[in-house]
């Protein structure tokens, strides 16, 4: 062995980095530079294409309606998931933290089934209980008496929307529990009973030292919705396929539909590298902007 | 010394193989038909084992998918380089030609073909730069099925001829409990077909659509913003299922197979439900098909056929089978009519004789075919691109879940039309 020692080697340090390195360039690099290729394309998926420089992406921002709406659903699914969804699962989560272990055991088991579900058992079963002729939701309204709410939920324009938001925040609902659960059983007793003897009341032991407490866990959640909600494409595949009209679309869906329904994959492949841009934005705004909010260190 | 006798002992065993273990050809093969016990799918399962019986070393794997995922996953076969090496397509504008103009498609011998009874018009449907691409399957009408029973129980007593008395069976339907009228809705194609349908009742004139897309006529012509209110009319008269925008082909044809809906629009493909086993004994004796009604004023007669040749069946270019491949599309071409036929499970594109022992809804379309007077050809969303067929679709689902006017959806193909002609 040499005085520098094997780790000094540069040979072996880029041995060391080369393979895992190559993995990276092949799985990312690569194809997206394939799509980026692709984009300034006509190309249907297949035969002869034209290259149309950046046609696709001036259609894209300039006369497309619906990659406008895709991304305003994706942009409604983020505050609903960030503002609706977790404030529940984070107080639910603080009740469960409460209540007997054997208790709190039972209920997240429950909470967890929706997110331990395939995605497609959990669309066509809500696709089920949302339909209008034999779902069972619509069957409950007209037998409490509320028939002028019987509605045909996935297929009405008013309520398509949130409809298929309420699917997916059912289904995303019990990670959110797990994340915030598990982030509160880290919380020290020591500094929960400094903050009482203190004086401060249950909210305020939560507003002023658990939350602020967890704000990584809370930060680390916000930034996984943030990009689950811009790529959400399976349960929207699978219930609306972006329907009515194109008022429940979502970016994923879209871009599929274009490459491979409507042949236009050079097309497909402009929005996929639109989305890529807007989603790796996105998630670096909200982390700079969760990096920003002052947290109180005592 | 035990190594040397180790490898004598391995040379005798491959010595003693048997020399008849020829290796099994296998060629894949792909469609639409993922119910392999009932109907279609039923009759295919039977021509492969004869042809697998006639041709002992040959291998055939399916690979099956309801009908708008088969359209997507053909398309990425294509991307990916992989298409099955026989596979049923549509041999539309839209869809074939594409994969004709990429070099995907086997060119077919015409005269393995020519002689086999298909109807005029059929084998040309398949016909690209001059050269046969595919074989066709069925011959496509544009109808409406319906449940006898319901209609009775409902106190209709006969189809209605007009569009005014389709809406009229709505109420009475409706009033039993029973959904009017189903379709595939999510799809949207079936809308489009049915405007194009209703553009025709009301012109008498089939070529409108075509002249539409050559650009010598407009989609904003007053024929095509009638078409689409009345298809908008008969949507708000509640003549559809609730659900009508998200639900799809197999949703649509359940409700009426499971006798909760009394009509179905559909093409003459679903011939088989007179003797799909999957539904009641009941729903089978009582499903029969009517004309698609006339519109009142128009000048469209009753015996103006929508009709076209859509299934077929093509050989991929880049099969290493590709003899084996097209001697099964031979030996599929001359089994499938007696055995479709026999199982009643489509209208093929060749001629076929009524029996008496055929289902109501055979003969009724059988009937239907006979009295035809005109027919219309290929509906317009498969005639141009597949661009135009998304757009067309794509309004179709704004116009029908009422987010967009008969005149704005008119402009939007009039827009997509425009532009697929400049492409």
């Amino acid at each position: 062995m040499s005085a520098r020692g094997p780790f000094g080697n540069r040979l072996v340090i880029a041995a060391l980095v080369v393979p895992g390195a190559a993995v990276l360039v092949f799985v990312l690099v690569v194809p997206l530079a394939f799509s980026v290729y692709y984009s300034l394309t006509d190309w249907a998926g297949f035969g002869d294409y034209q290259r149309i420089g950046i046609a696709n992406y001036r259609e894209i921002l300039t006369d497309d309606p619906v990659f406008w709406r895709s991304l305003r659903n994706a942009v409604v699914l983020i505050v609903v998931t960030i503002f609706v969804q977790n404030p529940i699962a984070f107080a639910v989560a603080a009740i469960l933290s409460h209540v007997s272990a054997r208790l709190s055991r039972v209920l997240r088991t429950i909470y967890f089934i929706p997110a331990a579900l395939s995605l497609v058992i959990v669309a066509k079963l809500w696709v089920d209980i949302f339909n209008p002729n034999f779902g069972i939701l619509n069957k409950v309204l007209i037998a409490v008496g509320l028939k002028a709410l019987a509605i045909s939920w996935l297929s009405n324009p008013h309520t398509a929307l949130g409809a298929v938001i309420w699917i997916i925040v059912w289904q995303g609902f019990g990670w959110a529990l797990l994340f915030f659960y598990a982030g509160l059983m880290t919380v020290p007793r020591d500094i929960i009973e400094a903050a009482r003897i203190d004086g401060a009341s249950v909210f305020q032991t939560y507003t002023r030292v658990i939350i602020p407490y967890l704000a990584p866990v809370i930060s680390a959640v916000i930034v996984i919705d943030v990009i689950s909600s811009m790529k959400q494409m399976e349960l929207i595949y699978l219930s609306t396929g972006g329907g009515p009209g194109q008022l429940t679309q979502f970016i994923g869906v879209y871009l599929y539909q274009k490459a491979f329904v409507a042949g236009e994959y050079g097309y497909g492949n402009a929005l996929s590298v639109v989305f890529v841009v807007v989603a790796v934005g996105l998630t670096v705004i909200v982390q700079r902007v969760l990096r920003a909010v002052p947290r109180d260190e005592g | 010394m035990k190594i040397t006798a180790f490898v004598l002992l391995a040379f005798a065993v491959l010595l003693a193989q048997p020399a008849a273990a020829q290796p099994k050809v296998a060629i894949k093969l792909g469609d639409n038909l993922p119910d392999r016990s009932n109907t279609w799918g039923a009759v295919v399962e039977q021509i492969n084992a004869e042809f697998k019986a006639a041709n002992p070393g040959a291998e055939l794997v399916t690979e099956s998918y309801p009908d708008q995922p088969y359209q997507q996953k053909i398309k990425i076969y294509a991307t990916a380089k992989q298409l099955p090496d026989v596979f049923k397509f549509w041999s539309f504008t839209s869809l074939l030609k594409p994969l004709v103009n990429g070099g995907f498609i086997e060119p077919l011998n015409p005269s393995d073909f020519d002689k086999l009874d298909y109807l005029t018009g059929a084998l040309e449907s398949n016909v690209y730069n001059g050269k046969l691409y595919g074989i066709p399957v069925s011959a496509d009408l544009w109808v409406i099925y319906y449940n006898k029973k319901l209609f009775k129980d409902a106190g209709i007593e006969a189809p209605p001829a007009t569009i005014d008395e389709l809406i009229a069976t709505a109420a009475k339907l409706k009033a039993k409990g029973i959904v009017p009228m189903v379709t595939d809705g999510k799809d949207a194609w079936p809308l489009c077909v049915t405007f194009d349908q209703l553009a025709w009742r009301i012109s008498g004139d089939a070529t409108l659509p075509r002249k539409a897309l050559a650009r010598t006529a407009r989609f904003t012509d007053p024929v095509f913003v009638q078409a689409a209110k009345e298809l908008v009319r008969m949507i708000k008269a509640g003549l559809f299922q609730d659900d009508l925008m998200v639900s799809d082909y197999g949703a649509a044809r359940n409700l009426f197979g499971q006798g909760r809906a009394a009509m179905y629009l559909m093409g003459s493909w679903e011939l088989g439900l007179g003797a799909d086993k999957t539904f009641s004994a009941e729903f089978r004796s009582n499903v029969d098909a009517f004309k698609f009604p006339l519109v009142a004023g128009g000048k469209g007669k009753v015996d103006d056929l929508f009709a076209w040749y859509g299934g077929n069946y093509v050989v991929s270019a880049s099969s290493k089978n590709k003899a084996l491949a097209v001697k099964y599309l031979q030996f599929y071409a001359r089994r499938f009519p007696a055995l479709a036929w026999e199982k009643q499970a489509a209208l093929p594109a060749q001629k076929v004789a009524a029996r008496p022992g055929d289902t109501a809804v055979a003969k009724t379309l059988l009937r239907i075919v006979a009295e035809a007077k005109a027919t219309s050809g290929t509906p317009s969303l498969d005639l141009s691109s597949p661009r135009f067929k998304d757009d067309i679709e794509n309004a179709m689902r704004e116009l029908a879940s009422g987010l967009i006017s008969a005149e704005e959806f008119t402009q939007k193909i009039d827009v997509a039309a425009d532009k697929a002609s400049r492409r």
